[in-house]
């Protein structure tokens, strides 16, 4: 474990008024961070540019029909999928008068052409819906269907063993809870509460489901999506309540040359136990596991992220835990005499527990940052930018020569300088642009 | 203002008491590597190396220990640990023995003979003494030993030997001459002056300070003048001491102030002419001066700042500005008034920064926090890549080969979006998601 390997510098730090929880923190528009807090304050986090310099800026939201006395439970947000177009918040909380606590969804969103993506307007205008049940994760997911198009919705999980659809009603111009068993029959008849799910959708009209139980059972499901129905189905027990599921593809070079072969795995954290990759769950199902050692080695595993932190195209596995410590595990491919295996890279320690990680480009630069949710305040961890500014010029140069070799030689001929990326790596360039 | 999370650090038992000024940062056994020296008012003196939680060294000393310092106060050419008392009591020890000893045969270091853990010099000079300071404040190359004392008076003494390189031993300190001030001296300082000579200041409350004259120094240049020089010591406070009080809005005349000197503007030749200088008072005001008066920038913050120090956090050469305050927060300030928030958790007894050798076998800047529950907290990776918040587009801006290569590529390198996109598409391949 090496530990220059950290790529990380720390740019900012803010500190939070009270402290916050693993359901605390979403990503809202596309350069922007919310962050709730328990004591009903809710902080938006972004980069300001103001006299050709940039600086990080937190600033309260005063979201509307947020009681004095609430405690924030969950926040999430999420950009209607087209052609509607605009910012939706979800905010659930509890709201404590003394004799009874009455748990609340507040959804936020704006129909005012121009304001749509307004944070302020947004926050201004709200649906207050009363909940009959103590609520977790608050997700969202886009559903296909075959008579409405493509629909972002939220997904509500709760103390009542069960998971809440909260969708759009067009007509009305209104968010509503609908039954959750016509669009996501494998959320049906779930044997504990669900602390955290996540959907993947896959190729072939199809998605995959995991979710992760406070008994520790792990439900994973291939849907496919414009019946919807399930075509398979798993289920696993652990020891300990599941902090949070992640699915998430990683391509690994396959026996010959050059071919790189694209699996969906799940990620599984748990309190207790450690953590565990199961690998491709299309084809095996949760039959072939990768446990990440030393893992349970820092407490509770908090929150989970996958994202290329090197560059190299190779997905990492990034764990936050409630020891203070930040955890990055490199995947290594089967090679001669042993199995494919996650290997610990580097970690890195925090003044306090860590309870929710992204990666978003909050500067505006195209390069990402992490932003890592602690027990007091928001970290923003940025990529030593000198190395990674040198890595950039070099990628440019080769994707010159490239191109300039490519029409030099006008033939299928590959650059000498190149090695075989390069092609596929115009490709990329040209439909990454389109989208 | 931009905030930062400091996590690696050391802690070191330190079960005493200590003056804020009895601690330092220095390199005590004169192996290039600095050491922290602390003393308590029980009259210990601890040195500390690397990240070792126990006193590398420790050592007695007479009375209360005040104030601690690592110089060539003899000019022999090597560093020697200074602790003086509040009793009065100075102490000299030389501690690039007591590394000898302990690398050759770490067994047998315990066997070592008390006289090896005796000061090497003591002396008593007058008691109430507050501040030390070890520099050349009269520019003739050779450093002197400045005290500063309770009672709003400055002595400056030298080191003198009866015959050229005889023992140690066998020197002792001469006063030099005796300031008065008017107020409370809280730090002594150097600084180079507009012609580039050192000017010794001291902090004078309410955010102002003092530049004391040194007359020896005159009576040399003007022994031939009609004026006769008058006898160290013997002068009257006010010629030799030329107050400059705060201009601008201050809050309390009274107010404690601290004053640092020196501050490295990047390169040796600026920043020996018309030195930089720091102000801070307990009240929260922080001021960069230079020493024709100028103020480069001042700022009011809402904490007590009781210490004032300089460090390099960004590795360009140019020293930061650091003061903390005694609820933990701290402040890096640079010379273009970009603050950077450092919250230590705990209420702080005495603060340092300077160069410490902690882990990696080199000096790297570092914090230090004397905690109030007998932990003494060492930050040793404090650097920072640049006190501004910044991005790629930034860093990339300046470099031309980057603009040429997005138009190779056929990117409008006018359009943001097209740039971040291209930025984006290069660094992350991920089609796979």
């Amino acid at each position: 474990m090496l530990p220059e390997a950290y790529p990380f510098v720390e740019d900012s730090f803010s500190r939070f008024p009270s402290q916050s929880n693993i359901y605390g923190l979403c990503q809202a528009g596309q350069q922007e961070l919310l962050a709730a807090t328990l004591k009903g304050k809710v902080v938006c986090f972004r980069y300001q540019e103001l006299q050709h310099k940039i600086r990080p800026v937190a600033k309260e939201v005063q979201f509307t029909y947020i009681p004095v006395d609430a405690e924030i439970v969950s926040i999430d947000a999420f950009t209607k999928s087209p052609p509607k177009r605009g910012l939706v918040v979800g905010i659930t909380f509890v709201k404590d008068s003394g004799d009874k606590a009455t748990p609340f969804l507040n959804i936020y969103c704006d129909y005012e052409p121009g304001s749509e993506f307004n944070l302020e307007s947004i926050a201004q205008s709200c649906l207050n819906l009363e909940l009959q049940f103590t609520p977790f994760h608050l997700y969202h997911t886009e559903v296909q269907s075959e008579d409405e198009g493509r629909e972002t919705v939220f997904l509500l999980s709760g103390h009542d063993q069960r998971i809440h659809l909260y969708k759009e009603n067009s007509s009305l111009h209104q968010f509503e809870e609908q039954p959750v068993e016509r669009l996501f029959p494998e959320l049906e008849d779930l044997p504990s509460n669900v602390l955290w799910l996540d959907m993947l959708s896959v190729a072939g009209g199809r998605r995959l489901s995991a979710f992760g139980c406070q008994n520790g059972c792990v439900g994973l499901a291939q849907v496919s999506q414009t019946e919807p129905e399930v075509l398979q189905s798993w289920r696993f027990q652990f020891d300990s309540p599941i902090s949070s599921v992640l699915l998430f593809p990683l391509s690994c070079p396959s026996g010959e040359e050059g071919v790189e072969i694209k699996s969906y795995n799940l990620l599984v954290t748990s309190t207790i136990e450690m953590a565990v990759v199961y690998r491709d769950v299309q084809a095996r199902g949760l039959s072939r596991s990768v446990c990440l050692s030393e893992s349970d080695q820092w407490d509770a595993v908090l929150c989970a992220l996958v994202i290329d932190l090197d560059f190299d195209g190779q997905k990492e596995v990034l764990l936050g835990t409630y020891g203070q410590e930040l955890l990055c595990y490199k995947f290594q491919p089967a090679g001669t005499g042993r199995e494919d295996e996650f290997q610990l890279q580097w970690r890195r320690s925090f003044k306090s527990p860590l309870l929710s990680l992204i990666y978003l480009d909050l500067t505006g630069d195209g390069l990402r940052e992490l932003a890592v949710l602690t027990l007091k305040g928001l970290h923003i961890l940025q990529h030593t930018l000198p190395s990674t500014a040198d890595l950039v010029l070099k990628r440019l140069a080769l994707r010159v020569s490239a191109l300039t070799a490519g029409s030099d030689l006008q033939s299928a001929n590959e650059p000498d300088t190149e090695g075989d990326e390069a092609p596929a790596r115009e490709e990329e360039c040209a439909s990454q642009t389109s989208s | 203002m931009r905030s930062v999370n400091y996590v690696q650090r050391v802690s070191l038992d330190f079960s005493g008491t200590l003056f804020p000024h009895a601690i330092c940062l220095g390199d005590a056994d004169n192996d290039s590597l600095n050491e922290l020296v602390v003393g308590d008012t029980n009259g210990k003196l601890f040195v500390y190396k690397n990240d070792d939680s126990k006193p590398w060294v420790t050592r007695t000393c007479v009375g209360m220990l005040t104030c601690v310092a690592v110089g060539d106060v003899c000019n022999k050419g090597r560093n020697f640990v200074v602790a003086v008392g509040a009793e009065g009591w100075f102490h000299l020890f030389d501690l690039t023995a007591a590394s000898a000893s302990k690398s050759d045969s770490s067994s047998q270091h315990e066997f070592m003979s008390p006289d090896d853990q005796k000061p090497l010099f003591t002396q008593h000079i007058p008691a109430n003494t507050k501040v030390i300071l070890i520099s050349d404040i009269d520019g003739d190359g050779r450093n002197e030993l400045v005290v500063g004392y309770t009672d709003r008076v400055v002595r400056a003494f030298r080191w003198e030997e009866p015959t050229e390189g005889s023992e140690t031993g066998t020197g002792q300190l001469v006063l030099l001459k005796k300031w008065l001030l008017e107020g409370q001296v809280d730090s002594l300082s150097v600084n180079p002056g507009p012609e580039g000579l050192p000017e010794l200041m001291v902090s004078q409350p309410g955010c102002g300070y003092a530049i004391l004259l040194c007359s020896w120094t005159q009576q040399d240049s003007c022994s031939s003048g009609e004026e006769a020089p008058p006898t160290p010591g013997s002068e009257g406070p006010s010629r030799d001491v030329v107050l400059h009080l705060s201009t601008g809005r201050i809050h309390n005349k009274n107010v404690s102030t601290h004053l640092i000197g020196s501050i490295s503007k990047g390169s040796k030749e600026e920043s020996s002419k018309c030195g930089l200088f720091a102000l801070c008072t307990l009240d929260g005001t922080l001021k960069l001066m230079d020493s024709s008066e100028q103020l480069l920038w001042s700022v009011q913050v809402d904490h007590q700042l009781f210490a004032l120090q300089k460090l390099d956090v960004t590795g360009d050469g140019r020293e930061e500005v650091v003061a903390c305050a005694w609820d933990g927060q701290t402040y890096i300030i640079d010379h273009n008034r970009t603050a950077v928030r450092f919250q230590f958790d705990e209420n702080v007894n005495a603060f340092c920064a300077g160069q410490y050798t902690c882990k990696e076998g080199k000096n790297s800047p570092c914090l230090v926090y004397v905690s109030f529950n007998h932990k003494i907290y060492i930050y040793w990776k404090v650097e920072l890549e640049r006190m501004e918040s910044s991005n790629m587009l930034r860093v990339l801006e300046d470099n031309p080969e980057f603009k040429e290569r997005l138009k190779l590529l056929g990117v409008d390198t006018e359009d943001p979006a097209a740039v971040r996109a291209a930025v984006t598409n290069v660094l992350y391949n991920d089609l796979h998601t």
